[in-house]
């Protein structure tokens, strides 16, 4: 069905406040280094590389090294087992519905 | 950045909302009949369209979790409305198997085309048997909406 230590990691690398603001700036940034996610957010720049490590652990982000610059992205695929965890009844109910929408043709004649 | 300390844990509901070309007595009949229950939804054991009424479902077992589902009828109301909880699965299991204490709704409305069902699934909340996860609550409400975001990143 789904590794569940990859929902693990990812559940709580999210379930850190101050991490989960850092990775919804990374996802409006498009690509941003350590010293932007630091400039006002109140938190150390290692408390942010920190996070950072957390983050790319879980699959959250990727980094691009540029001279002297490190660059941090999403890393798209890495909300995936999130979803699918939310998604089971969603996709379980409308399979149903199909089955009761044959069911209903086959009695309804 | 702000440091705020995590709220209870907050819900998610399903919605399948669709129209079927057939009278709301067809629906409920295909809905509230035990056998034509077993051949859409899954076969209950022990059920009857009456309030207060408990039956199961048997699913597949997973981690401690046996796979039985305990229902309970809540409300009936012929062609219209009928409701359910839906309890089951273990603290110890996620995704599939995960712990759940839901409602399941079918709501039927009289359409030009025949009838609307709308099925609500309630009471959906996070995993937490760890504390840590009780802070994702307010989380999804932040993340979600950053999806479509993403998903122009991979295109």
């Amino acid at each position: 069905m789904m590794q569940t230590d990859t929902l693990d990691h990812l559940m709580r690398a999210l379930a850190d406040p101050t991490r989960r603001s850092i990775f919804e700036r990374i996802v409006h940034a498009d690509e941003i280094t350590v010293a932007g996610l630091t400039e006002g957010s109140g938190v150390t720049q290692g408390a942010i590389s920190q996070h950072l490590k957390t983050l790319k652990k879980a699959g959250l982000v990727i980094e691009r090294p540029q001279g002297r610059n490190v660059y941090y992205r999403v890393q798209p695929e890495g909300l995936e087992p999130l979803f699918d965890w939310m998604s089971h009844y969603d996709r379980f109910w409308r399979d149903r519905f199909a089955n009761l929408r044959s069911l209903l043709k086959e009695i309804d004649t | 950045m702000t440091m705020t300390a995590a709220p209870a844990t907050t819900t998610r509901d399903i919605v399948v909302d669709e129209v079927f070309p057939h009278a709301p007595e067809t629906l409920w009949k295909a809905l509230t009949t035990g056998a034509l229950m077993g051949r859409w939804l899954m076969a209950p054991t022990g059920f009857e369209p009456v309030e207060g009424c408990r039956f199961t479902y048997q699913t597949t077992p997973a981690g401690a979790w046996d796979g039985v589902i305990h229902c309970q009828v809540l409300s009936v109301v012929p062609n219209e409305r009928f409701a359910y909880s839906w309890v089951g699965g273990d603290a110890g299991n996620q995704g599939y198997g995960s712990r759940l204490e839901t409602i399941v709704t079918f709501e039927i409305f009289r359409v030009a085309e025949g009838a609307r069902l709308r099925l609500t699934h309630s009471g959906f909340s996070l995993p937490h048997n760890e504390t840590a996860y009780e802070n994702m609550s307010r989380g999804w409400k932040s993340v979600v909406p950053n999806i479509g975001v993403i998903a122009g990143e991979a295109a």
